[in-house]
Formats: C-alpha cells, structure tokens, sequence
C-alpha cells in the first residue's frame, strides 16, 4: 500500500483558552474522496484551516507527499498542488466561466510573470495546449454549455461547480472542499457529486470533503474521519462508520444524557 | 519656549476635536471619512456668513453653527450617503467619501457666496475682536487662544462623561463593540450610528469654527486639518479615542516647537527647516505604520471584518470582435478632426485635456484594474512633470526623453510608498498616500527651486523629424502628437486589461481569498499596478506640463488631485474612454470659462459619442432604431458646439462652482459602477431587460413543468 | 379568540435565503404558551436560519411570523427583541470590551421598565455569584462558560415572552450543559415559552414537549417530544444503503 498523500499528525490547536483540536489525525490517500465530519463545533473547519494553510497549529505536523508544509502560506501550497474552495462562494464576480479556468491554468503556467508582453499585447493570446486543457476540464464537469456567460448571471449550485473547476485548472493532486453542498437542493448536490467523481476518476484527484450532510459523505467517499469535540472518534469506510456507536452517541448526544442518569 | 509650546498647544487642540469626530464616526460605521476636513469649512463658512455677512454676533452664530447645523448636515449625509457604505466595497467607501470632499466645499461656496476657491479669510473669534490678552508664566495669551484650549478641555471631559457615565454613551460603546448583539438586545444599531454621525460632523464643525479664526478658512488650511487628524487616528490604531486624542496633541506640540529651530538660525545646515512642520503627520504616520507591521494582520484591519461586502453593479455583455472595435475607432475620427471645426484657442485646451487624459489613465489601471485608492497620483504626476521639465530646461535633454525620465523617476517612488503601506490594507494604502502628497508639496514642490515664486519650471514643446510643435506654428501637430500618444497610451492599458496581468488584477478585485489560493501574489500584482500606474502618472504629467508650458506647483496639489479623482470616477474609472473625457472636461470648466454652453455641449457629445458606438456595435440593442439615434445624436452635437461656439456668457461665481460639485456627486453615486454615469445609465436599462426575459423564461420553464 | 389560548409563536410557510442558497423552505410552526419546542436536525438543516428569521436578523423571503397575535414579519431584530424575545445565540451573546455590569445594563436595557433597570442588574448578578464577583471586568476575558452564565442571567433576571435558544451548550463542559438546562427549566417554570435549538438530542427530547426535525430546510418530522428519537436516527446517519 502506498503512503498518504495528505497527513495531518498530532495537530494542536488553541483559541485562547479554548482548545480546537487536541492531538488531531488525519490521512487522504491519493485518487481518493476522504470526507471529514462531525457534529458543530467539533473542530472540523479548524482542521479545514490547518490543511489549507489559513492557520498555524500550535503544535503538530501537515505534510503533503512526504514535504513538511505546517508553515506553507496558500499561494505555495497552490504551487504544491493543494487547491481549494470556500463554504461561501467565492468567484471572481466579473468574469465569465471560461477566464475563472484561464487565470488559474496561467497562474500555474507562471504566465503571469511577463508584464511587458502584457504591455504591447502579445501576452494575452490563449496557447493550444491551454485551449485543449480548459476545454477539457469543462467538459469533464459538465461546465461546457455556460463557458461562456459571466459567473454572476450562474445559479449557486452551478458557481460551485465553477470554483471546482478553477480548482482543477491549477493541475491539482488534491483539492479542499469546504461544504461543497450547502445551500443546494438535492438536484444540485447530485450534480456537484458527479463532477467529484468524474475528476477524480479521469484526472486521479484527490479530494477532501468536509460536510455537515453526512448522508452525502457516507455515499460519496472512500474514507471518512470523523470529529467530535477537537479529538477523532471514529474513521473507517462509510460501512463501518454507520455502525460505530461513538458515532452516534456523538450526533445524538446520549453521552450527556448518561451523565445526568442516576 | 513658551509661545512654541503655547502654539502648540492650541494646534493640538483643534485637531485633537476633529479626530474625535473622525474615530468616533469610523469606530460606529467602519467608514473612514476623507470628507472630514471638508465638513469642518462647511461649518466654518457657514459660521464666517453668519459673523460677517448677515452682523451676528459671535456666539450665537458659533452656537447655531456647530450646534444645530453641523448634526444636521451630519445627519443628512448619512441618510442619503454613509448608511449605504458600511457594507460596500473599500474602494467605494474611500471613492465615495473622497467625491463628498470634493463637493461640499463647492457646495458651500455657492450656498454662501462670500467667500471663492482658494481665497483665504480670517473669521472672528470667540474671544472678542480684536481678542484681549492675559499673560500665564511670562507668555502672552489671547483669548481665541485661551478658547480653543479650553474647548478642546470641555469636550474632552464632555466626551468622556457623555460615554461613561450616560445611557447614550453606554448604547453607543455596546453598538461599537457588537452591532449584532446589541440588536439582539432591542438597541437600533442605525440610531446608533446616525447619532454619532451628528456627533462626529459637530466636532468637526467645532474644530472648523475654533480654526478659522486663528489660521483662516481656506481649503488647503482645512486640508492639513483632515491630514493631521488622519495621522492622529493612525496613532490611536482608528479606533481608540484617548490615543488618538493623545496623538493629536503630541503631532501639534511637535509642529508648534519645530517653529522655534525654523526662526533660529542654523547657520551650518543649508536645507531650511520650512518643510518640518508639514511633515510630522507623514513622518508619524509613517513610524506607527511601520511599527504595526509587526502586529498580525487581522487585529488590525478591522475594516475588513465588518461584514460581508456587497457587488458593484453587475456588468452587462461584453462586446467582442469588430464590434468592440467600432467605439474606439469612432472616437479616434472625432478627436482627429477637432482641428476642422474648433478654433486655435480650443484647440490648445482641447491639446491640454488630451494631456491630461493620458495622466487620467493612471486611475484607470489603480483604481479601476488594481482596485486601490491612491491619493498620490496627482504627486506622482508631479515629480514626473518637474523631472521633465528640469532635464528638459536645465539639463538641456531631449524633450521625448525627459519626459520617458520623468515617468521613470515616478515608478520607485510609487513602488516604495505602496510597499510600506500596503501589507496593511487598503485604508492604510489611501492614508499614507495623501499623507505623503502633503509632504511632498511643502518638502520638496514648495521648494524655491521648483516654485519658483509660483511661475514653477518652463518646459518647451518637443522637436523631433523636423516637425513643428511649437505654439507660434505647429499648434495642430502638436494636438495629434498628443492624441496618438494617448492613443498609445491607452492601447497599452486596454492590453493590459486584457493579459494575464490583466485577469490576476480582475481575480484580487474580486476576491482576494480565492486569489491567493489560485498561486496569485497578491502584493506583487498590486505593485505591478501601481508601478505601472506610477509610470503613466510621471508621462502624463511631464506631458500636461509641456502642454501647459510649464511645471507649476498650483497643478499638483492635493486637492487637485482629489478634484481629479472624482472627475474619473464620474466618467468611469475603468473606461480608458473615462479618462480622456475626463481629462477634456476638466481642462475646460476648470478653471472655470465663460462658456458654459461650450461646457454642457462638449459633455453631451463626448458622451454621446462613446455611448453611440457602444450602442452600435452592442448585441443587446443593435436594432435600426439604435443606429438611428446614435447617429442623429452625434450630428446634433457637432452642430450645436458649431452654432454655440461664439456666443459668450458670463459665468456668475456661483456657477463657476457648479461642476465640482457635480464632480463630486458624481464621484459619490457613481462609485460603485467603474464605467461612469453614461454606462451606469444603459446598463440599468439593460439589465431591467435582461431581468424581464429572465422573467420570461422562467415562467415558461414553470409552464412546461406543470 | 381565547388569549390563553393564542400561541406565543406561530410561523407559517417561512422562507429564508441567502442570494440565490436557500436555506429554509416553507417552514410552519407553533409554540403554545409556555411550552417547549425543541427543532432538532443535522447540522445545515436550516435550524439557526429558521432563529434568524424568527428574531429578526435576516428578513424572510416569504410567509409569516406572528408573536402573540401581533405580525413582526421583516420587522428589524431590535424591535423584535423589545417586544418580548430573547435570542441567546451559540456564539456568546455578550459585548467582549463592556464590563459584566454593563453589559447586563445593556442586555437588560429594553427587557424591562425603567424604574426595574438598576434592581434587575443586580438580581443578574445575584444568580451567578462569579458574575458579580467579576462584574467590573471586561466580558470577553470570562470563560466561555462564564459568558454563557452572563447570557442566561439576562434571561432569568427579566423573564422574556419567547425564548429563542440556538445551541447554549455548544462546546460547553458536561457541568455548564447541566446548568444550562437548570437555568432553562427554571425560566420555563416562570412561564417562558422556548424554541429550543439543540446538538444534545437526547436531553432536549427529555426536556421539551414537542418536537420538530427539520433536513435540508423542510421539516420532516413533528410531533411528541417521546417519540422522536427513533426518526433521528435516521435523520442523522442515514439509512442504510
């Protein structure tokens, strides 16, 4: 078995007195879909954060295939091959589909670093393997028919799929999701799950889904870890966690309910 | 020692009132009002007409002034302008506070037509006319003197006794903490806000009236309020009243003892010390800004926290291949035929504008593509011009190339005042940008070298292929040299727009989150703008001043530059098209003509112009009707500017205001839409279709379900 | 009609959206008089969208909300709250730079008459001894259990109409839930009508009368507070596929 592309070790975690994450594990194995869950509160999008490189841990590891990043800023980890997408949406509100996939496939192409071409005009004729690329991943989460509108004039569940997709453009190995379904119908969740599956199954993408449907996450991934009060409580295949006890005493909260029978 | 300290002293005062106003207004409503200052000489004329014109006496008139007329303008200001900012974007919060300081002053000097642009008079004083005297410890002190002192005392022991010990102030400390929370509790967080609006345009009016009487009500002197008060809130953090109130203070007993080393005489520096003063709220500025680098990023930039941000109006379809090419190539046929029909006196402002245009493009790619307010511009434009203009004159360099210099010199200056005040944020980007204008006003264009008593540094017209340019023959070359090189010019940023430069600037406009998590830098493409936007500022400028004859201290001040601001924003500061009508526009109502019909026309038919090719080639409308109109607009103006040019009307004192003032209404409503007040308009119209064919659609896809 | 009788809270048909996400479609609900709501459902499900709505805080898209026969549909959250609701939030309700006695004055402030202000702090402050022992120091250095304390004794010092509780207990120690619910049922027991919003399943069913369960906006489940435990299940996990 290979190793994990992703690995978070011993993550630590305080907000003043409070701690977010007490001794936090996690693994997300290349050309996999790992979901992450847990009820509110119980550090979920704290670990988001110390993936995605919006916050330090006090104590702890992150390392992306075999390369220590802790201290990685979201711009190198990008270069890495880390992308990722907000809980709310956050697109480029005055460009069209087609240029959100342009700016990040030039971006990794380090097109951006020619001002002068820029200047006279020669830097902003589209290449033919950018062509092929973008068409390519269009296609792929089914984006094609709206290519070419404004992103603004999109509806949400079609803006999500716009964020994956500008996610893909950067020739990711592993993409963070942050509630890719909230706020969608579950039409619009459907379709967002496909994209997931069509990426990974013909790019090998990885993805690291961190959802409060947990119904979605027990059908969609390979792994799943799950949270409850900044420690891990179960992980397994979706099978195993719909049979874990801790797991539902920590969604239903017997554990209190215990503590206050005689 | 003492009269300095005295000095001092009083300077602190007065600027230690206003910046309560300005923390208190900002803490409450997350909105830095560059309009402050502007505030102050409302209240300030409005007092001057009360004592002087209409013979009342000075405490009645101070009375109704600061306290019945300043909370209402307050009040009013933030009915129809401030509310609406709290949840807009930075740059329209900064445009739209600049745009009030450009048209309330305007608006003054025609509501209270006693006073003109860039007079300077001396009001009376609370303390008697003329003011009697008493001496403490040795030093002689008047009683305007002794009033401002003790009013800066009561309103400070006022202030604290208002917030600590009454509901009000207990209110007003909830809401400035949580807005959220303090609605949950039955408070109205907006009543909140508006009461400190009043409260904050009162103090405002108070440091106005205490001001006038010991330094004059003149614009710039207002100015320098507005900036000291700035550099006062940036030692307080913006947000804490005792450190602002304290930096107040210390800025005003630095620039009073710094008067004591200018009188004496220090024989062996031969830099005089005259720029001092001016530049301690700069020099502090700078210092605290550098020392709060250190501080983590999100504890102090609690503008950004204020919630989430609303979108400027959404733009309609973008035009593509000829058709995209039909407006600029209209445009062209109109500004190369200005020769025909225009005689050679318009046809030197018309040569003028031009120049201008070019400059104008720098707000194009700062503000428009790089989203960032600058209030520096017109200072970079100036170090471009007198680098020109002295290369040019004394260094005896070819024009062309001093002016390429000129913009060259601009670039690092732009690069290192954008590098240490950017990393904090946007705020802070528009603070030490007009902090550092004032500076460079004083420090190095006020300089004799450079003013030259006013007639600045003479810069001839270009030579080159033997083409004449000069103003005895060559007056129509030297207009299409202009026009090609704005067309360049505006080409290049057009090119820019559209690189990958282009769209990373789009993405950190948009959203600097996901930007950075593309791989996108987001200070380096900010530099990028403002280095390229430093470089177009320094040309433009070099260009006006050759246009102009000379480099001269007057076109680059401060308040130029804001007045320059607005005009862009007002006819789209995203629209290269903007700038040149921009530029146009300014040069002919400013300073103010007697031909106002020739005004009025010329905004018609530029704007028509544009618009006309706009409508076209746009899909959305490019109907025969479209065409039709278009074309018919076009004929109408250019005979009208035809018909009217000879005709003269004299302009009262009270018009010649008018178009500032529109300039910064317009700069206020329009902010929040880059492409100016002509494509704000087509596009609402457009839109509202787009909406009803939504509509439409929807309704037939609800059809077909059922 | 029977003012005994009337509802405290009535809500029918209420839509909540976010731009173009909607979060709560069509939602209908009743609170008795001096009853306990519990609204229970996975995390998303629309739970504190619904509390928004209800307080004030985000304008509904569509139905109505009606406060002891009076129709506050879009009515701002302040005035909402002075006529008789109380929000207690998850994130502390509290002003972190007020001191504990001021920020009482404050929470207090339109929650009772004039002449009752100054007595009403101190009978806050005599609930929870380490708050009045504290009540000079600023609220944002209190523990979050001490915040939620200060929360809770702006409730029981001056009894509301509706109480609108969005996950006290969220991250609180097994003790603080504990005095959570004592404070609850204590304000109940003074007549106080409670929309409960909880994470601790188990004991607000215990806790509450009715019980409504809400997915992905809807409700899909309401009745007797017994008997929906078995319906949570599935609700949370899944059913098995």
């Amino acid at each position: 078995m290979s190793a994990p592309l992703l690995t978070a070790e011993e993550i630590v975690v305080r907000f003043g007195g409070v701690v977010a994450l007490d001794g936090v594990d996690f693994t997300a194995d290349a050309r996999a879909i790992t979901g992450l869950v847990g009820p509110n509160g119980a550090g979920k999008t704290t670990l988001f954060g110390i993936l995605s490189g919006l916050l330090r841990p006090r104590a702890g590891r992150v390392s992306f295939d075999g390369t220590d990043i802790t201290r990685a800023s979201p711009q190198r980890r990008s270069r890495l091959g880390i992308a990722r997408t907000f809980q709310r949406l956050e697109l480029f509100g005055e460009m069209t589909v087609r240029e959100h996939l342009v700016v990040a496939h030039r971006v990794r192409m380090r097109r951006d670093r020619s001002l002068l071409r820029d200047l006279v005009g020669l830097g902003s004729r589209p290449t033919l393997d950018e062509d092929e690329t973008i068409a390519g991943i269009l296609e792929l989460v089914g984006l094609d028919a709206v290519a070419e509108q404004p992103v603004i004039l999109l509806p949400l569940g079609t803006g999500r799929i716009v964020e994956i997709a500008r996610a893909l453009a950067t020739a990711p190995r592993i993409v963070l999701l942050d509630e890719p379904t909230s706020g969608l119908d579950v039409h619009e969740t459907e379709q967002v799950a496909s994209a997931l599956r069509a990426a990974r199954d013909d790019r090998g993408v990885a993805f690291v889904v961190v959802e409060h449907d947990v119904e979605l996450v027990l059908e969609l991934c390979e792994a799943i870890t799950v949270l409850d009060f900044g420690r891990v409580i179960a992980r397994g295949t979706p099978s195993e966690i719909r049979a874990s006890t801790d797991v539902q005493t920590a969604y239903l909260g017997t554990r209190a309910a215990e503590d206050v029978a005689p | 020692m003492g009269p300095y300290i005295l000095s001092g002293l009083v300077l602190g005062s007065i600027s230690a009132v206003s910046v309560l106003g300005l923390v208190l207004t900002y803490s409450s409503s997350r909105v830095f009002n560059f309009a402050h200052g502007a505030m102050a000489y409302f209240i300030a004329v409005l007092y001057w007409w009360l004592t002087d014109d209409q013979g009342w006496s000075v405490w009645p008139a101070a009375i109704v002034s600061v306290l019945v007329v300043a909370p209402l303008l307050g009040l009013f200001l933030w009915a129809i302008v401030f509310r609406r900012l709290t949840h807009a974007t930075p740059v329209v919060r900064f445009v739209s506070t600049v745009g009030l300081w450009v048209a309330i002053p305007a608006l003054a000097r025609i509501i209270f037509p006693i006073i003109s642009a860039g007079s300077d008079v001396q009001t009376r004083g609370l303390g008697g006319t003329p003011p009697g005297q008493f001496d403490v410890l040795g030093v002689t002190v008047n009683w305007n003197q002794a009033t401002v002192i003790i009013g800066a005392a009561a309103v400070a022991v006022g202030f604290t006794i208002l917030m600590r010990f009454t509901p009000l102030g207990l209110m007003t400390r909830a809401a400035v903490d949580s807005p959220r929370v303090a609605a949950i509790a039955g408070i109205n967080p907006s009543a909140i806000t508006a009461i400190s609006w009043m409260l904050g345009t009162m103090l405002a009016g108070l440091a106005g009236v205490l001001l006038s009487p010991l330094l004059g009500i003149s614009e710039i002197q207002f100015t320098l309020l507005l900036v000291v008060s700035l550099a006062a809130a940036v030692l307080g953090r913006m947000t804490s009243i005792p450190l602002a109130f304290g930096g107040a203070m210390a800025i005003g007993m630095i620039q009073g003892l710094s008067e004591k080393w200018e009188s004496a005489n220090l024989g062996f520096v031969e830099f005089s010390l005259d720029g001092f003063k001016p530049s301690v709220p700069f020099v502090l500025m700078l210092i605290a800004l550098l020392a709060y680098q250190g501080l983590r990023r999100e504890q102090f930039e609690v503008d950004l926290r204020a919630g989430p941000t609303e979108e400027e109006v959404a733009p309609a379809a973008r035009l593509t291949g000829w058709k995209a090419a039909i407006g600029p190539i209209a445009v062209a046929l109109v500004l190369l035929s200005v020769p025909i029909w225009l005689n050679d006196f318009w046809i030197g402002v018309v040569s003028q504008g031009v120049a201008l245009g070019v400059l104008f493009l720098t707000f194009t790619v700062v503000t428009g593509e790089g989203g960032m307010v600058s209030l520096a511009q017109v200072s970079l434009a100036g170090i471009g011009a007198f680098t020109a203009a002295k290369l040019a004159t004394d260094a005896e360099w070819p024009v062309w190339l001093a002016l390429l210099a000129g913009g060259a010199v601009a670039v690092p200056i732009g690069l290192l005042l954008a590098g240490l005040t950017l990393r904090l944020g946007g705020l802070y980007l528009a603070l030490g940008t007009l902090a550092f204008s004032q500076l460079l006003r004083f420090t190095v264009f006020g300089r004799d070298d450079f003013d030259n008593f006013g007639s600045g540094v003479a810069i001839d017209r270009p030579e080159f292929l033997g083409i004449d340019f000069s103003i005895s023959g060559g007056r129509d070359n030297f207009y299409y040299l202009l026009v090609i090189v704005f067309m360049v010019a505006a080409l290049v940023v057009v090119n820019l727009r559209r690189s990958t430069t282009g769209l990373v600037l789009t993405a950190m406009r948009s959203s600097e989150q996901a930007a950075a998590t593309t791989g996108i830098s987001i200070l380096r493409s900010k530099l990028i703008a403002f280095g390229t936007s430093a470089f177009i500022a320094g040309l433009g400028g070099g260009l006006f001043a050759v246009s102009f004859g000379r480099a001269t201290n007057v076109s680059f001040e401060v308040l130029v530059g804001i007045v320059w601001l607005a005009i862009v924003v007002t006819w789209g500061v995203r629209s290269v098209l903007g700038a040149l009508m921009a530029g146009i526009l300014y040069v002919v109502v400013s300073p103010p003509t007697d031909k106002l019909s020739f005004i009025f026309v010329i905004i018609v038919v530029f704007a028509m112009m544009g618009e006309t090719a706009r409508l076209i080639g746009s899909k959305a409308i490019y109907t025969a009707r479209g065409a039709l109109l278009g074309v018919g607009v076009l004929a109408v103006g250019i005979t009208a500017i035809v018909l009217l040019l000879p005709v003269e009307i004299e302009l009262s004192e009270k018009a010649k205001e008018v178009p500032t003032l529109l300039f910064g209404l317009g700069a206020v409503f329009l902010a929040r839409q880059p492409r100016g007040v002509l494509f704000d308009v087509m596009n609402r119209i457009r839109l509202r279709q787009l909406q009803r064919e939504r509509q439409l659609a929807d309704g037939a896809t609800a059809e077909a379900a059922t | 009609m029977n003012s005994a009788a009337e509802p405290v809270l009535v809500v029918g048909g209420l839509e909540v959206r976010y731009g173009d996400a909607r979060a709560v479609f069509g939602v209908d609900l009743e609170a008795p008089a001096g009853h306990v709501v519990a609204v229970l459902g996975p995390n998303g499900a629309g739970k504190s969208s619904l509390a928004a709505a209800i307080t004030g805080r985000v304008p509904p898209a569509a139905g109505k909300v009606v406060l002891a026969g009076h129709d506050v549909t879009g009515k701002s959250a302040s005035s909402i709250s002075r006529m008789g609701v109380a929000y207690v939030p998850e994130e502390r309700a509290i002003f972190p730079h007020l001191t504990v006695q001021d920020n009482l004055r404050v929470l207090l402030r339109f929650a009772v008459p004039r002449d009752d202000r100054a007595a009403a702090v101190e009978r806050a402050l005599e609930m929870f001894p380490i708050l009045a022992e504290r009540r000079r120091q600023q609220a944002g250095t209190l523990s979050g259990g001490e915040q939620q304390m200060l929360a809770l004794a702006r409730v029981l010092a001056a009894p509301p109409t509706l109480l609108v509780a969005d996950e006290m207990s969220l991250g609180l120690a097994p003790r603080l839930v504990d005095l959570v619910f004592e404070s609850l049922e204590k304000a109940r027991d003074e007549g106080v009508t409670i929309l409960l919003i909880e994470q601790y399943v188990e004991r607000a069913l215990a806790f509450a009368n009715e019980a409504v369960i809400l997915r992905r906006g809807r409700v899909v489940w309401r009745g007797p507070a017994v008997d929906a435990h078995a319906e949570l299940v599935a609700g949370y996990l899944g059913s098995e596929g």
